[in-house]
């Protein structure tokens, strides 16, 4: 949890802005056997931290592939977000979906514009262990959170994009390191280290 | 770096002195402990080394590009080393060197007296004063002798204390130039936590990204605590089962219209939630008006392909007696499957249908299309064999994206081919299979179960225009060429297509999509004159594969 909050002191620190509360209750909702021969994913989004529930709906596509797509340390790929009324989660009951998996992701996010508009999410992923019952979630790996880092861009943009967000993520280097999705990176040897001296001088200096 | 300087300066000022005035050489015992010439080299080296770093900074800053901190930060270690050497060097010598600025500009003017004065300054002279006579007032009382000596001793103490502290700082810092890894001592997690550490990182990316370790098994996924508050609303006026992927059977908060449904469910070769929207979907398009619409239709869907049946001989061929047939198992499906939502769907078609003026032959084509559809799926069925692979997953993707696509036109007219499209990818669903197998011994009854989706002409165009529009949205799949002949041209050939597809439930779903985009010229001609024959005519052996 120390390196948690050195985490946040120096993402504070490098992007500006205050840190916002996250709270989203994901819903992963695949599609029946009905609806085609690929399995589709469409993931029903829930911010609860907003007064009022907004809804979002997002399909991730296909990830780039390809020997360049390799060599780009970022992670590209197609993402369809929109916001939807409370309705589509029934919308998608009816359309045949099911639901498949849910989540609840609670901790802060900083968005902030370097190069790109960049969002930072440090989130402790929690399940539940009834159905929808987000306020007995326990986290799926305690002690451990997830720490994304997203931006959106275009198909022209795309690799300033990519050099803004891995350059973002090597100021966190002394802490973590970030990887694609689909590998796994393990603990940087520094991070006590480099947690203790951002904690150091009493929780953060004022901006 | 002053007393670098300083003695380069003065290393330099001696050697360019020889011209002018005899040579000047080194104390001989300074000699042996100091290679002048060597400190020089260093000196230079260094000197070029720091004006390279800056220079790259420059460069750096005018390109604006972001530095390698890795590269930068281990040219300073360079740097660095290089000159702890040099100062190592001359330390041994410093006292018989005095430094003495050579240049003296508007620079260095204001800071030179600070840097050369040996005094202190004035508020380190007070700290220092201040300092001492804390010292010296415990001791005012002894003698000097003693006082003395227990200075010494305190003197000695402490420069036991620094020499033991610097040993150690240089014993460091020649660790870490030697590795150039940073230091090493650092706290290690060992191999055991360190595995765990892994292991529990890997569990939460499959969890965020898969989903594994979070789905709950059947039972469990009955909410028996109290929802949430932002699903509260989303699950109270709830028209339909949720859904899960194994179907539990369990429904939550059973709301009226699902009573009606709960007799689909009964539908036992269905899975549970198969089963309650199949029934909601067949039920629904039938109407009444459905009857009606069949009136003038012929009946021969089931001919296969090779008949060439042109609009023209479809309406000069039916077959009242298939018609009655259907309009019968309609209406009985009508009784048995009404739900309000299906009976305001009802009401809506009869609306509508006053309003249009399609030609009855197009409905009656759209009769021969769905029973080929019929007929194609359950050939196609029995094999098990889809013909297309990929373009069918685009396909259905396509249709489902269709649907959603319709579910968002603003016309009233798409809002009922809306739901025909989501009813008839419920068709398509295997568990509907059985439905279908049973009903493939009575054709005529599939074909109304079918065409009972279509009912009325104006759901037909209604259909179709919900069709087109989503197909213009959607990207044009190559598909085969049969479907897309079939629904070309004929807007009536279009719904039947498009039940095919559904009744395939791998369907050329592009079809749909490409015969939408020829619809937007059909459709006119099909409101104000016959049907194209000739697409027809050739889609039809096509379509029988």
């Amino acid at each position: 949890m120390q390196h948690v909050e050195a985490l946040e002191i120096l993402l504070q620190g490098l992007c500006g802005v205050h840190r916002e509360r996250l709270r989203i209750h994901e819903l992963c909702l695949k599609s029946g056997p009905n609806l085609g021969v690929a399995a589709s994913e469409v993931r029903l989004l829930c911010d609860l931290e907003q007064p009022e529930p907004t809804w979002t709906v997002r399909h991730i596509g296909g990830a780039m592939r390809g020997a360049g797509a390799e060599q780009i340390p970022v992670l590209v790929r197609t993402l369809n977000e929109s916001k939807v009324s409370k309705n589509a989660l029934r919308f998608f009951y009816s359309l045949g979906y099911k639901l498949d998996h849910e989540l609840l992701r609670v901790g802060f996010a900083f968005h902030f514009q370097k190069g790109a508009q960049i969002t930072v999410t440090v989130s402790s992923v929690n399940k539940m262990l009834k159905l929808h019952a987000t306020d007995e979630a326990v986290p799926v790996t305690p002690g451990i959170q997830l720490v994304e880092v997203t931006a959106p861009a275009s198909s022209e943009n795309y690799t300033e994009v990519v050099v803004a967000v891995s350059s973002f993520c090597e100021y966190l280097a002394p802490l973590l390191h970030l990887s694609k999705p689909g590998v796994s990176t393990g603990v940087v040897p520094t991070a006590a280290a480099a947690a203790a001296s951002l904690m150091s001088d009493g929780g953060g200096t004022t901006l | 770096m002053a007393a670098v300087d300083g003695a380069a300066t003065g290393v330099q000022d001696q050697q360019q002195q020889p011209p002018a005035r005899a040579v000047e050489r080194l104390n001989t015992a300074v000699q042996q402990q100091l290679n002048l010439e060597s400190v020089r080299t260093r000196a230079n080296s260094l000197y070029k080394a720091i004006s390279r770093i800056l220079e790259e900074f420059d460069a750096i800053s005018r390109a604006n590009a972001v530095p390698k901190w890795q590269d930068v930060v281990s040219q300073f270690s360079m740097v660095n080393l290089e000159l702890f050497n040099i100062v190592e060097d001359i330390k041994n010598v410093s006292k018989s060197f005095v430094v003495h600025p050579r240049n003296v500009n508007a620079e260095n003017a204001t800071i030179l007296p600070v840097m050369l004065s040996s005094k202190l300054l004035p508020e380190m002279e007070i700290d220092d004063n201040t300092k001492r006579e804390q010292l010296l007032q415990s001791m005012q009382n002894m003698p000097v002798s003693a006082q003395i000596e227990k200075l010494k001793a305190r003197i000695d103490m402490i420069g036991a204390a620094c020499e033991s502290a610097e040993k150690m700082i240089a014993d460091t810092r020649k660790a870490y130039f030697g590795t150039r890894q940073g230091p090493t001592i650092l706290p290690t997690i060992d191999k055991v936590q360190a595995a765990k550490i892994q292991e529990q990182e890997n569990l939460l990316r499959s969890a965020v990204n898969h989903g594994e370790g979070l789905r709950i098994s059947g039972d469990q996924r009955q909410i028996t605590s109290t929802l949430p508050v932002h699903l509260v609303d989303v699950f109270a006026a709830n028209d339909g089962p949720q859904n899960y992927s194994d179907a539990s059977g369990m429904y939550l908060k059973n709301t009226p219209p699902l009573s009606s449904t709960s007799n689909n469910s009964q539908g036992n070769v269905l899975q549970a939630s198969g089963a309650q929207l199949l029934g909601r979907s067949a039920a629904s398009p039938s109407g009444a008006t459905v009857n009606t619409s069949f009136d003038n239709t012929t009946a021969s869907p089931l001919q296969y392909a090779n008949s060439p049946r042109s609009s023209a001989n479809m309406m000069n061929t039916p077959s009242p007696q298939q018609q009655s047939l259907q309009q019968l198992q309609q209406q009985q499906l009508q009784r048995q499957k009404m739900t309000p939502q299906h009976q305001q769907l009802l009401a809506q078609q009869q609306f509508r249908q006053s309003s249009m003026n399609m030609g009855q032959s197009q409905l009656a084509q759209l009769h021969d299309m769905q029973g080929q559809g019929q007929q194609k799926f359950q050939q196609m069925h029995g094999q098990q064999h889809m013909q297309f692979s990929q373009p069918l997953a685009a396909q259905q993707l396509q249709a489902r994206q269709l649907a959603s696509g319709a579910m968002h036109m603003n016309q009233n007219q798409m809002t009922q081919g809306n739901q025909l499209s989501r009813q008839l990818n419920q068709f398509s669903s295997p568990a509907n299979n059985a439905m279908f197998n049973s009903a493939q011994t009575t054709p005529s009854q599939t074909i109304s179960n079918v065409s009972a989706m279509m009912s009325s002409q104006p759901l037909f165009t209604r259909t179709q225009f919900g069709m087109s529009g989503g197909n213009r949205n959607l990207p044009s799949q190559n598909l085969s060429d049969q479907m897309f002949n079939m629904g070309a041209a004929n807007s009536g050939g279009m719904m039947p297509i498009h039940q095919q597809q559904q009744h395939n439930s791998q369907g050329a779903f592009g079809n749909m999509q490409q015969s939408g985009q020829n619809l937007q010229p059909n459709m006119v001609q099909m409101q104000n004159t016959a049907q194209n024959h000739p697409n027809f005519q050739q889609s039809r052996p096509q379509n029988q594969q």
